[in-house]
This record gives C-alpha cells, structure tokens and sequence, in this order.
C-alpha cells in the first residue's frame, strides 16, 4: 500500500520538478515534496502502519525516494543556476573598445632617451658618466685641453662669456679634464651634457644642444681600440654592423686627430642626397688624447695614453628620428614630444 | 681656402686620367677636409686665339658683324655686341653653334674675361697682348678646403704646399718653382731695423724700380679669378699671387712715398694711427705691431697695409716686404682692430721664416714678366733672429705601433716620413730620428706624438684593425645621482608626466615676471641675441612658458623637467642644483592637479610632508605650501597666480634634487606582521572649515598613544546640522598589539584618551 504511494509520490514529484519553470517554482516542488511537511514526510508518517517484517525494506525504499529526488531536484536547480549566472555575466557585457581610465602615460625627451642608451651600453663596457657644470672655468674649457688664450682654435667655437672670466662650456671635453683630476688613470669615463655655442640660430643650429663626451686612458691605448669602441658605439645606436672610416681631423686636445664618417645608413655607399652623394656622412671628431692634455691633469703621458672622442647627441637624435629642425627640441612643444 | 687643381698639377704630376674630384678624395683621406669642388674655365676647353679681320655695323647699331681668322676653326663670322670689338684686334673664340641674331647667321661667340672666368671683366671682349697664348687657361676644378681643417697647418696655406702634401701621398715628384739664385747679391737699397725679434722673427724686402703698373697676363688673372681673388693690377696680383701659391704674405709699398731709407718693425707709440688701405682709420695701442718709416706707421704688421705709402698709377719705385711675425701678436691685432685679412689669417698659423726670401725670389720672377723692364736696385735687406737648429724627434717603431694598433716596418715607416720632406735616419736600432722640416716646425710637428699622425693618415687609418682592449674588466662605480634622475623619468612618464627641455638662458622680462632680480643672476657678457642676458635661476620661467605655448593646442596636460639652476656664487664658479620641475595644467580649478603632484611628489619622497606656506608674488595666495622630507624643506608645491597669464590653472610641483639626492625608497627592514586581530573605530572632529586636516590628524595620533597602528582621513563635511564655519573631519583608527588581542577595555581606553585629549584643547567630537 504505501509502496504504492511512495512510487506514485516519487513519479509525480519528478514530473513537477522537470516541468519547473522557475527557480521560484521549483523551491514550490521542494517545499511541497522533500519539506518538512512535505508529502515524503506524510508518507514517512505512514511507516508505523506497516508490517514490522516489511519495515525495513519499505525504510530503505522510502530514503531511496528522498535520495533520487533530492538528486533530480539539485540536478534541476543547477541548470537553473548555470542560466542565471550565464544571464549575468551576459548582462554585463563590456565595451572594452572603450577608451582606457586613468592618465595615459608621458613622454620621455627624445634625447634622455638616446642618452640613457648609450649611457647604458658604455656602462656595460666599464665606462663611468661624469658630469661637470654648464659653466666653466676658461682653464677647463680651453687651456686644459691644448687651447691656450690666443690659440687660432677658440676661433673654431664661437663663446658664450659670463661674469668672473668663465664661459658656458662651449664643448663636453672639460669634463674629461675633470675626470682625468678626479679619478686619475686608468680611466673610462663618458660625460653627456648640455653645451652652449655662441651663434645664430637656424634650422641646423641652436645656440644649446647636447654632446655625448668619451675617454679612456690605459697602458697602450690604440688607433685600433678607438676604432673597436666606436664601431660598438654606432652598430648599437643603430642597432646594426655599420662601416665607419677615420681621416684627419685637427682638434687641440688630440693628436692624432680624426673626424669618424660612417658609411650612409640610407644609401648604403652608392651615394644620395643625406650623405650629398659622397655615400659617407661625418659623425664625430676623435683622436688620441694629445700628450699636453695628459701631462697638464698630472698624467705622465709616457706611462699613460687614451683616446677621446666627442659625439653630437642633438645631431644623432634627429638623425635617429629624422627631426629636421633642432629649435624643435627644446620648443617645449607636446606636438613633438607626443611622438616619443 | 680654396685651390686650383691645375696650379697644383704645375708642381707635381697627377695621373693624366685623375680628375678634382679624385684628388679631393685623396686629400680629404689624408690631410684635411675638403668642402667641395666648383669646376671654373668650362668655356677655355674648346677656346682658342682669334684675330679679328673685319667689323660692319649692323642696323639698329647694337650689334656689329666681325670675322675672325680663328687659329683652330679658321676663318668664322660672328655676331659681337661688344664695344671694343675691333679690327685688328687678337681676342678668344669660342665656338657655341650657329645662332640667327639680327639676319646673321652667327658662328660662335667672342668672349670677355668673365664669360671665361678669366677675370670679372664683362664691359667687352678679351684682348690679348701681343705674343700672349691662353696656355695656362685650360679649365680647372677649384677644390675648396675647411679653413678650420688646416688651423694647425701654416704649410697648407698655399698651393704649393698642397702640392707637396699631394706629391706625398702620390709619391710622385714634387717641382720646386723658385730659384734662390735670381736673388741679387750685395748691400741691400734699404735698411731694416727689428725692435723685438719675439714679434718679428724676419724682415726680408727687396726694392724694385722701373716699375709699370698694368693689368696683369691673362693666365695670372685666371689663377686668381679661379680661387674667388679678384685681378687687380700686375703690383696688387702678384702679391695676391706669392701667398696663393706660397702662403707667404708680401706687400708693396711705394718707394717714393716712403721716408727715409729705413724700415722699423716696431709696436705702435700711444697716440699713433693708421689710415688702411681698406680707407678706414684705426687708432693703435703698443700691443699692436707696425711697419714705419721715419715719419710713422706705414702698415699694420701682417694685418693689412696703409694708405700712406700704398701703390697707385704713379707708382714707379716699390719695396716688397716679405716677413715673418708671430702669430700670437697678429691674431690679437686683428681680433683687437675687428679685421682679417688673408694675411692675418695665415700669419696666425705660424708662417714658416724661412718663406720669406723664397717669396722674394719668385717675385723677382715673376715682376721680370708682369712688368717688363723692372730693376733689382741692391740687394736682399734681411733682418732675422739666428735661424733656430731644426728640431729631431727621436721615434720609437714599437711604441709608433703601439699607439696606431699595428705593427710597420722601419723602411715604410721611413719611406713616408721622406716623402713628407722629414729628415730620416736610424739613431740606434728601432728607433728612428726624424728632423721636421722648416714649414712644419713652427707649431705643428713638435713631439712624436705628432708623427703618429703623419705616418698613420699616410698608411690609412682603414688599415687598422679594430680590436678590443687587452684590460681587465672592471665594473664602473654606481651613479646613484645618475639613477635617480633615470628613476624620477621612468616613474613621471609612467603616470603621465611628458619630459622637456628648456634653455638655460631667460630674459630681464621673463625673471621680472616673477619677481627675481638680474643682480641675482650669472650675467652672459656677449649675447648674441635678446632673451639670452642671463642664466637661469629657477626652471619656472622656461615651464611656465611651454604650459602658456602648448595651451594654444591642447586643454590639459602634464610636463616636468630635470635641469640646473645656476645661482652666482660670490666666488669661483656659480652654484648648480639639480631641480625637478612638474606641472600639472587644466582649465578646471586646479585642486586636482595639485593632490596630483602631492601623490607624485609622496612617490619620490616616501614620507614628504605639506606644510602650507606663505605664497610667493607668482604663486596662488591660498595654494602655496612646501615640501619636507627628513626634517628639511625640499621643494615647493603650489599653482601659479593670476601674474602668469595663463589660460587655465597651472599646479606646480618644483624639488631640489640635490637635497633629495638619493634614489627613492632605499633599504627596507622588516618586521613581521601581527599574528592578533586588530580593531578600528571611527571619530570626528568637529574644526575651523581652513583648519588643515593633516594638523588635526596629527593631533589625533599624538593622542592615540603606542596601541595605534595607523590615523586615516576618512572625509570632511561641512553644512546642516554643523554651524556655520564649522566642519566635521572623520578619522579611522586601527588599534592592536603585536602580542595579544586587545580587550574592548583597551581599545576603549585609546578612544577615551583621544576624545579627552582633543576635548582638552577645545575641539568637540562627533562619536
């Protein structure tokens, strides 16, 4: 008898249960089937009526009913539940095409960013930076490196004086003079910086700009190692094998003295209108350190030698970027710094 | 400095097939750099002598009909414009193709001087002396070399000792033009008297008479012409002539002008001047140099010449000045008078003395053919300290190869220094004495660190090798500055900081703009132009200048920049400081900029306190606060005032990086974290709506005692049901114990401690 009715109990709560449309509707099912007075607990209460040699076998069947709906009923609830978290999420869907929030990043200056390069890659090599100030002893500036007072080459760099018979520092070489000063050899120092010339400006020249400086003074310091320093130097500014070429150049504080062409990056030798046709651009002047330099810093040029060299960071730079107007670069202007 | 290619190939021999252009490379590789080349004489290729047979006028009288008897296209009929056109006439032809002019069918052209880049002369046609050939007027290639290439080189300032740096390199012979031997012998015609040796190592002159002065031959002009000097006449050219090809300055003076019979190199007398012969009057000090006769200054020593004694159409008696003075004294003369001449140039080089009476000898050559008939009158007059022991450098081969990285032989080595007119021989074995030549000697060649140089340009410096150091590697010590600074941009840039660079120099108008004084500032004595008076002693100008530009593009935006200010020192070189400017511009009201930097400027300065501050002219009067880190004032944080015109509002973050000079953060130590729970409560205090906040929150934590893990600002509010002035500030404590779980007893005695101690200096308290 109530095996009867827990079977028919049993198949009519599975119906209810599959045919729930709502969550809500389905809590009804539970409530009304498995509840505390639910139909399963009625029937429970019909247990006593039951023969004692069927008792156990109606208890196991009765707990197999409780346990198949309660499976079909948390079967049913986790579909509903999957639908609802998956009607979720759907409703918020984003638009991630959307702008991003927060302050979109700066700039750095096209030439802190050079400088940080090279400044990175002579570091590597053992090289220390040095920094010297923007106004100068005239000793530093000129007498220091081979330029005495009346010497035909402070014709060559036209001069920005200041009060006290200092000058804004018309190269980075004087920071040579102090490393040589202060550290003393053997010495590999770079000194980037800002340097000032005293002349009209136009398109290709400001009255500042920045130059990379460069020594190294050891025992037997060659021709061959400057030239294995500056072909590392420019294969990494330009990130590949570059052909460079030394032919004389006069500058003071060197001897020999060079200015470094390196083979054209655009034409690659033939000839265009950068290199004007020559299949060569000039990049830096470099020499050994002349031995007047050397000795004038307390450095006996006997036991000691070096090589130097000065590279135009400005110039690189609009080189690398092909910035054709230098007033540009300390223009302040977002327009061109927004590109870096 | 430009040279003709032709008139170097007069004294050493360049392969027939080598063109300017090759011997430019060649010079650029070797010697010095060269800045491009102009070819001249195009027209002279296919030109040749013609005489001009008959002239007829043409109607309208513009034009005239000639036939010429040509010496290589025979007999031709052209139509010429020319005013002296003339029968009879020996002109230059030059055939261009037939052309219609007038009915005429025209054969060719006759040329004037400056169609043939002879000379400047176009007003007619060309007229050749009789017996006069166009031999040497052949066209040439002008190679034009930078002057600050050679500065070091006194011998490169004449063709000839280009050709000899050319016969160098090409190992080809090189052909001396002048014959010592045509300088006459016997007592001089006048006499010279050096006062300083030092000043004037040598004073050579010779006097000429029966002097005409005429136009000078055609190949003399064309030389001239061709390297930018402009024929003059036969006195005025050869002068131009002698220092083209010899780098030897001379001058002519008119004898007859001169008095007395004796030349002084002297300094000038206080009190003395000079009309030059560019017609301006200068007035000279006893620093200045002069060549005098027995009244005054006649010439201002290897500067320029005077008009007193200068030559001119009545000239008939010269005396050719060919010296040697110190380029020290000239380069300050000429820099002192604001006047350079082709002679100052070369004589502040460093001229060779020995040039001297070389120059006098190719000048007796030379007038025997500009001016016919001329007579040597005496002999060569030469004053002249002893001629200095021509120095020996002693050259060691092992250290020569150690220096250029390879490894030479001793006969090549020689081989090039012998062709550079060294003196060679070996003093003992490997080592070479090398004896510099006269032209080299005077500053160029002194120490054997110069000869690396000649035999390394000579070998090719593409023939060594590059090679790595044979060093030790060491690590380069840290720049903890140098980080810092790096640091500073990765992180501005990184929260939206854009980097500028502004220059150092502002203007009286600019510092005014903020109140600064021009006493404070470095002065630049020789500014080239306006906004370049002064040095920089704050970057807020340069900043403030970029936000005014920018706004005209853009509505808000961030920029920063790392410079120095330089600040006058009483003493020795001005003070420079590292600072870091940030701005932060946008058209709102600002505040958020502000909290913007404060956020930024915690970032750099972990711990920095604002203390609000009285503002400055250019500040706003109720933002101005500064910046404090460990116990010191390191900067400033506020938003520009009403003064900087600018459109918008401007936050303004500027830090002394020198005082900050570390990098950020540094070493942490560690505490391990609480094993308890810790309790928070909130409380709020009621205050004046301009009390600061971070005050109240200190005051607050200065009660809260040794159990307080942290004070935060939660918010403030002012308005119902607060009273009028009042605002309510509300504070999150967090209380705990490394050690144990607090009681409530406990946290609520640090609750009772606040509220007492805040009550006790008059705040209410809202709990």
């Amino acid at each position: 008898m109530l095996e009867a009715t827990l079977s028919a109990l049993e198949q009519s709560a599975r119906l209810r249960i599959n045919g729930a449309k709502s969550l809500e509707e389905l809590e009804a099912v539970r409530v009304d089937a498995l509840g505390r007075k639910g139909t399963l607990a009625q029937a429970g209460k019909e247990m006593g009526k039951v023969p004692a040699e069927e008792r156990g076998r109606i208890g196991k069947l009765l707990n197999a009913v409780k346990g198949n709906l309660e499976e079909a009923f948390a079967t049913k609830k986790r579909l509903f539940d999957e639908a609802a978290l998956k009607a979720r999420l759907d409703s918020e869907w984003l638009d991630l095409t959307l702008p991003a929030a927060g302050v979109p990043r700066g700039h750095l200056h096209p030439i802190s960013k050079i400088q940080a390069e090279i400044e990175d890659l002579f570091i590597s090599m053992g090289f220390v930076v040095l920094d010297g100030p923007e106004v100068e002893t005239e000793y530093h500036n000129f007498d220091a490196l081979n330029i005495p007072a009346g010497h035909p080459a402070r014709d060559m760099q036209d001069t920005f004086w200041v009060e006290g018979g200092h000058v804004l520092r018309t190269h980075t070489s004087p920071v040579q003079v102090r490393g040589m000063e202060e550290l003393g050899p053997p010495l590999r120092m770079i000194a980037p910086g800002r340097v000032f010339r005293n002349e009209s400006v136009d398109a290709s020249h400001d009255h500042t700009f920045y130059q990379l400086e460069g020594m190294m003074i050891d025992r037997d310091v060659s021709v061959g190692n400057l030239t294995y320093f500056m072909k590392t130097l420019l294969g990494s500014i330009f990130g590949r094998e570059v052909t460079v070429r030394l032919r004389p150049g006069f500058f003071p504080f060197v001897e020999p003295g060079f200015e470094l062409d390196i083979q054209c990056l655009l034409c690659g030798g033939p000839g265009c209108a950068v290199c004007k046709q020559s299949g060569w651009v000039e990049l830096l002047p470099c020499g050994l350190v002349n031995p007047n330099v050397l000795r004038m810093s307390g450095i006996d040029p006997e036991e000691w030698n070096g090589f130097a060299f000065g590279l135009g960071l400005t110039r690189l730079v609009m080189m690398r970027y092909g910035i054709d107007d230098i007033r540009q670069l300390q223009s302040g202007s977002l327009r061109l710094l927004n590109q870096f | 400095m430009k040279f003709s290619f032709n008139w170097i190939r007069e004294f050493t021999d360049v392969p027939q097939s080598a063109s300017a252009r090759d011997l430019e490379r060649l010079i650029t590789m070797k010697t010095a750099e060269c800045e491009g080349i102009e070819p001249v004489g195009g027209l002279l290729a296919a030109a040749c002598i013609a005489t001009v047979a008959s002239v007829e006028e043409m109607p309208g009288g513009h034009h005239r009909k000639a036939v010429v008897e040509t010496e290589r296209y025979g007999l031709k009929t052209v139509v010429c414009g020319a005013p002296n056109c003339r029968a009879g006439m020996t002109t230059v032809y030059v055939p261009l193709g037939t052309k219609s002019i007038g009915g005429v069918e025209s054969d060719g052209m006759l040329a004037s001087g400056a169609e043939l880049g002879i000379n400047r002369d176009a007003a007619g046609i060309v007229e050749l002396a009789a017996g006069e050939t166009l031999d040497r007027c052949s066209p040439d290639g002008v190679i034009e070399i930078d002057n600050k290439s050679i500065t070091h080189r006194p011998d490169l300032w004449g063709h000839y000792g280009m050709a000899r740096e050319v016969a160098a390199i090409l190992g080809s012979e090189l052909r001396d033009p002048i014959g010592m031997d045509l300088l006459p012998a016997g007592n001089a015609a006048i006499d010279v008297s050096i006062a300083d040796f030092s000043l004037c190592a040598r004073y050579s002159a010779l006097v000429f008479e029966n002097v005409t002065v005429k136009p000078s031959p055609l190949w003399l002009q064309y030389r001239l012409e061709a390297i930018g000097l402009n024929p003059i006449n036969n006195i005025v050219d050869f002068t131009n002539f002698i220092m083209a090809e010899l780098g030897q300055p001379t001058h002519a003076f008119d004898r007859g002008l001169i008095s007395g019979a004796t030349i002084f190199v002297r300094p000038a007398r206080t009190g003395e001047s000079i009309r030059a012969l560019n017609g301006e009057d200068y007035d000279l000090a006893e620093t200045n140099l002069v060549i005098a006769d027995a009244s005054g200054p006649v010439a201002i020593a290897g500067v320029i010449g005077g008009e007193a004694a200068a030559i001119s159409g009545r000239t008939t008696s010269i005396i050719l000045e060919s010296a040697n003075f110190q380029a020290a004294s000239v380069r300050k003369t000429s820099a002192q008078l604001k006047l350079r001449t082709d002679a100052s140039m070369r004589f502040e080089k460093g001229q060779d003395p020995e040039n001297t009476t070389r120059a006098l000898a190719r000048a007796v050559a030379l007038l025997e053919e500009l001016s016919p008939g001329i007579r040597l009158v005496g002999g060569v007059a030469d004053g002249r300290k002893p001629a200095a022991e021509p120095p020996v450098i002693q050259l060691p081969l092992d250290w020569l190869a150690r220096k250029l990285g390879r490894s030479l032989a001793v006969a090549d080595v020689r081989q090039i220094l012998e062709r550079l007119q060294f003196g060679v021989s070996e003093s003992s074995p490997g080592v070479l004495a090398v004896t510099v030549p006269s032209w080299r000697a005077t500053k160029d060649i002194a120490v054997k660190d110069d000869l690396v140089e000649e035999v390394g340009r000579m070998i090719g410096y593409s023939s060594i090798d590059p090679q790595p150091p044979a060093l030790l590697a060491s690590p380069p010590k840290p720049d903890p500055k140098r980080l810092f600074h790096r640091e500073l941009r990765a992180l501005l840039t990184g929260i939206g900081f854009t980097e500028v660079y502004n220059y150092s120099f502002v203007s009286l108008e600019e510092i005014g703009r903020f109140g600064f004084t021009a006493a404070e500032h470095v002065a630049v004595l020789n500014p080239v132009a306006s906004g370049q008076e002064l040095l920089r002693t704050s970057l807020l100008p340069g900043i403030r200048r970029n936000v005014v530009e920018n706004t005209r593009y853009f509505d808000s935006f961030r920029l920063f920049e790392i410079g120095r200010e330089i600040h006058r020192q009483p003493a020795g070189l001005p003070d420079e400081p590292a600072h870091l400017v940030a701005v932060v511009h946008a058209r709102d009201d600002g505040a958020p900029g502000l909290f913007e930097l404060k956020h930024a400027a915690e970032t750099i300065l972990p711990g920095a306190a604002i203390r609000p501050v009285a503002a400055r002219s250019f500040e706003h009067p109720a933002r101005a606060a500064e910046v404090l880190w460990r116990g010191e004032t390191v900067g400033r944080l506020f938003e520009f005032g009403p003064s900087m015109e600018i459109d918008g509002r401007t936050a303004v973050l500027d830090l002394d990086l020198r005082k900050v000079g570390r990098r950020m953060g540094g070493e942490s130590k560690y505490t391990p974290p609480g094993k308890y729970p810790s309790s928070e409560f909130d409380l709020s205090v009621l205050a004046g709506l301009r009390e600061h906040v971070g005050d109240l929150r200190a005051k607050v934590a200065g009660f809260a005692g040794s159990l307080a893990e942290s004070v935060e600002y939660v918010r403030q509010y002012s308005g119902p049901p607060f009273s009028e002035g009042v605002k309510s500030v509300t504070f999150r404590l967090r209380v705990g114990s490394p050690e144990r779980t607090l009681a409530s007893e406990e946290v609520g005695a640090v609750r009772t401690a606040i509220i007492e101690g805040m009550k006790g200096l008059g705040y209410e308290l809202r709990v």
